[in-house]
């Protein structure tokens, strides 16, 4: 079954810009020179789902400490922890007795939990599950949140596992269900695989050096046509525009990559994300505000 | 608060059956529904009992979780008057259904395979394709979202979609959430020694012993009051204030003062403009029957109403409808909507004598007539996360 029913949002999305404070990118297990080494963290167990998760934002709230009542934080996973849900499913078909650990362990709740209590965060966290662009619901999300007044950062994040045989199951019929493709299969030995990426947000007004704003038209033919959005500032499109597996974390990955770019370079950029069944691809203009002089940028991934 | 949130409608299943009638029944009279189940091997746990629908012809399918929601949905918005079509956000609070992914794995162990029913649902596991089949099965064509954040995901969902309203980005959403109970989950809960060792949920009672799983399904239709009075719907009720915060305090347990539960609560009673709770009535309690969760969760309301603490009415409905987990927010926001509208309390069932640690009014076993204008009803999560959302009567 393939669910075509066409999707408006004209009112959902904002047109309110944001601040980037801090970006981060981790992979790990995918054979690659450059995996990020993952933090041990205590009660996780077998997974990479919750130290991916930690690991990039530890990095943007190291980097920007701020007020922890004062920050919201917001994960979104097509999927959730798979490597966690299989292990235990395995272990109760075959008998044996289940891990505690697996079950403190199942939820994306709980590694929110150990980095509310790591960085002193009690503003409000949630975690999402979304076949679109996560890009396009978390920054969606932070601007909503925003609206608290008392709120000065969101951070949003995305975790992706590779996953077996199982999940590319899921990713077939998810694929059949919503005509977008299927995303290659895991070689066994990176179906542990993960990766992670996160944003630290804030208002504009708060010392961030670029900013992200969604724009109206997307470039066609690979121009950039920022008439509708009002802007005389010449854009670079960047993004592959093209139809990532549902839920990919991809955009996300290059909005880090943008980021880091215009920190090191200036000027803006058009960042375009995957189209989605009954929706047009979303685009957003990142932009350098001020250069950050003597900024020692992290490359870790910025090619990806 | 630009735009004033109202409830136009809902559709809801328990192990009680369906609708608000089966509610009253079980629910509201103070009728715990916990059996042993027969859905699946219970030998190896240390207790058979959930409030899970008996078995019976269809029965599995019947409750297959993308069935109950689009079941629930349909009779939501049959009650609101809004039919395919309408521009409405898809909310749901939901882990998926995990039911296809231990039939993959228990298919690994038998020789006949992965059973039809999950070979052709294996996406079902993934809680955003149930938004989704939701979605596209009543008609609407508004945005989706699906929030996985454990026993707090659909009450996320109620908040997120009073955000929306108020703030004047949509007209309407459709909340939801949905839990079955399925083997994964209870086999998690009893290994994290979890559940109940009486076969019974004693929320707030000096025996209480843990918690039981149980069925539960719900779909709410949120909508603008001036969308719901141009279309000349009655709203049900309306929802006033809603906050959501975190105990940074352990992955698994809740702030043994209730720290995240006060400060979602105090921030849902700003917005309702009573900060002191002054119009409050009634509090429809997480309340699990767990040692922990009971006693901070007393802690974290007697913060944050200190001076009307012990004078308003707190109930567990899990004493009846066992723990719900991801749809606990959405159909327990359906049971403090009854309340409202019928004039009556849940009672708390099971209590058989108090806590010093539990010291409050938890309208015990038997339920009571009130005279009713506002209700909270609040929700906690692994990893910390509390929601509060007040509720009126129009």
């Amino acid at each position: 079954m393939t669910t075509q029913t066409s999707r408006s949002t004209a009112k959902a999305v904002r047109r309110s810009p944001l601040g980037i404070l801090a970006t981060a990118t981790a992979t790990h297990g995918t054979g690659r020179g450059d995996d990020t080494p993952l933090p041990k963290l205590s009660g996780f167990v077998e997974s990479s789902f919750s130290p991916l998760a930690y690991e990039v934002s530890k990095e943007c709230l190291t980097e920007r400490p701020g007020d922890g009542s004062r920050t919201a934080v917001v994960l979104a996973s097509l999927q959730g922890d798979t490597i966690t849900e299989d292990l235990a499913g395995q272990r109760m078909v075959s008998g044996r007795v289940h891990n505690p650990l697996l079950f403190m362990q199942a939820t994306a709740n709980s590694v929110l939990g150990y980095l509310s209590r790591e960085f002193q965060i009690t503003g409000q966290m949630f975690s999402l599950s979304t076949l679109d662009d996560p890009v396009t619901e978390l920054l969606a999300m932070a601007d909503l949140l925003f609206e608290d007044p008392e709120l000065e950062r969101v951070l949003v994040l995305g975790v992706e596992l590779g996953g077996g045989e199982r999940v590319a199951e899921v990713h077939r019929e998810l694929a059949a269900g919503t005509g977008r493709p299927v995303p290659p299969a895991s070689p066994a030995a990176t179906a542990t695989a993960g990766l992670a990426a996160a944003v630290l947000l804030g208002r504009p007004a708060a010392g961030a050096p670029v900013s992200v704003r969604p724009v109206s038209v997307r470039p066609a033919g690979g121009e950039a046509n920022e008439r509708n959005a009002g802007q005389a500032e010449r854009h670079e499109a960047e993004g592959s525009g093209t139809a990532e597996h549902p839920g990919s974390i991809q955009s996300l990955f290059e909005l880090a990559v943008v980021h880091r770019r215009l920190l090191r370079d200036g000027g803006s950029h058009l960042l375009v994300t995957a189209p989605v069944a009954g929706r047009a691809p979303a685009t957003f203009a990142l932009t350098a505000h001020a250069p950050v002089p003597g900024r020692n940028e992290t490359e870790n991934h910025a090619d990806q | 608060m630009s735009g004033e949130v109202t409830v136009t409608g809902f559709g809801v299943r328990t192990v009680f059956g369906t609708g608000a009638e089966a509610i009253r029944r079980g629910v509201f009279a103070g009728v715990p529904a916990f059996m042993a189940t027969t859905r699946f091997d219970t030998g190896p746990y240390r207790t058979p009992m959930a409030a899970a629908a008996p078995d019976g012809p269809g029965a599995v399918e019947d409750w297959a979780l993308r069935h109950a929601l689009a079941q629930c949905g349909a009779e939501a918005l049959d009650m609101a008057g809004l039919g395919r079509g309408t521009e409405a956000a898809v909310l749901l609070g939901t882990v998926g259904d995990t039911i296809s992914i231990t039939d993959y794995w228990r298919a690994g162990e038998a020789a006949q395979g992965v059973p039809a029913r999950s070979r052709e649902r294996a996406a079902d596991a993934v809680p955003a394709w149930l938004a989704e089949l939701l979605a596209t099965g009543l008609g609407l064509t508004g945005p989706r979202l699906t929030f996985t954040n454990a026993c707090v995901a659909s009450a996320a969902a109620i908040i997120h979609a009073c955000r929306l309203i108020s703030s004047g980005r949509l007209d309407v959403a459709v909340c939801a959430g949905g839990y079955l109970v399925e083997e994964a989950t209870f086999g998690k809960f009893d290994s994290g020694r979890a559940l109940s060792q009486d076969g019974m949920v004693r929320p707030f009672s000096a025996d209480r012993s843990g918690l039981l799983l149980g069925d539960g399904v719900a779909v709410v239709v949120l909508e603008s009051a001036e969308h719901a009075r141009r279309r000349g719907a009655r709203p049900l009720t309306t929802v006033v204030g809603w906050g959501a915060a975190t105990d940074a305090y352990h992955i698994a347990q809740p702030h043994p003062e209730g720290a995240g539960l006060e400060a979602a609560t105090r921030q849902a009673l700003r917005l309702a403009g009573d900060p002191d709770g002054a119009a409050l009535g009634y509090v429809n309690a997480h309340g699990t029957g767990t040692k922990y969760n009971d006693a901070a969760e007393t802690r974290g309301l007697r913060a944050a109403f200190p001076k009307r603490a012990e004078s308003i009415p707190v109930s567990s409905t899990k004493s009846t409808t066992g723990h719900l987990l991801q749809a606990a927010g959405v159909v327990e926001f359906v049971i403090t909507m009854l309340a409202l509208t019928d004039g009556v309390l849940p009672p708390t069932a099971g209590y058989t004598r108090p806590d010093p640690q539990c010291d409050l009014d938890y309208v015990p076993n038997q339920p009571r007539p009130v005279d009713l204008r506002r209700a909270l009803t609040i929700n906690a999560a692994f990893g910390g996360a509390n929601t509060a959302l007040v509720l009126e009567r129009p």
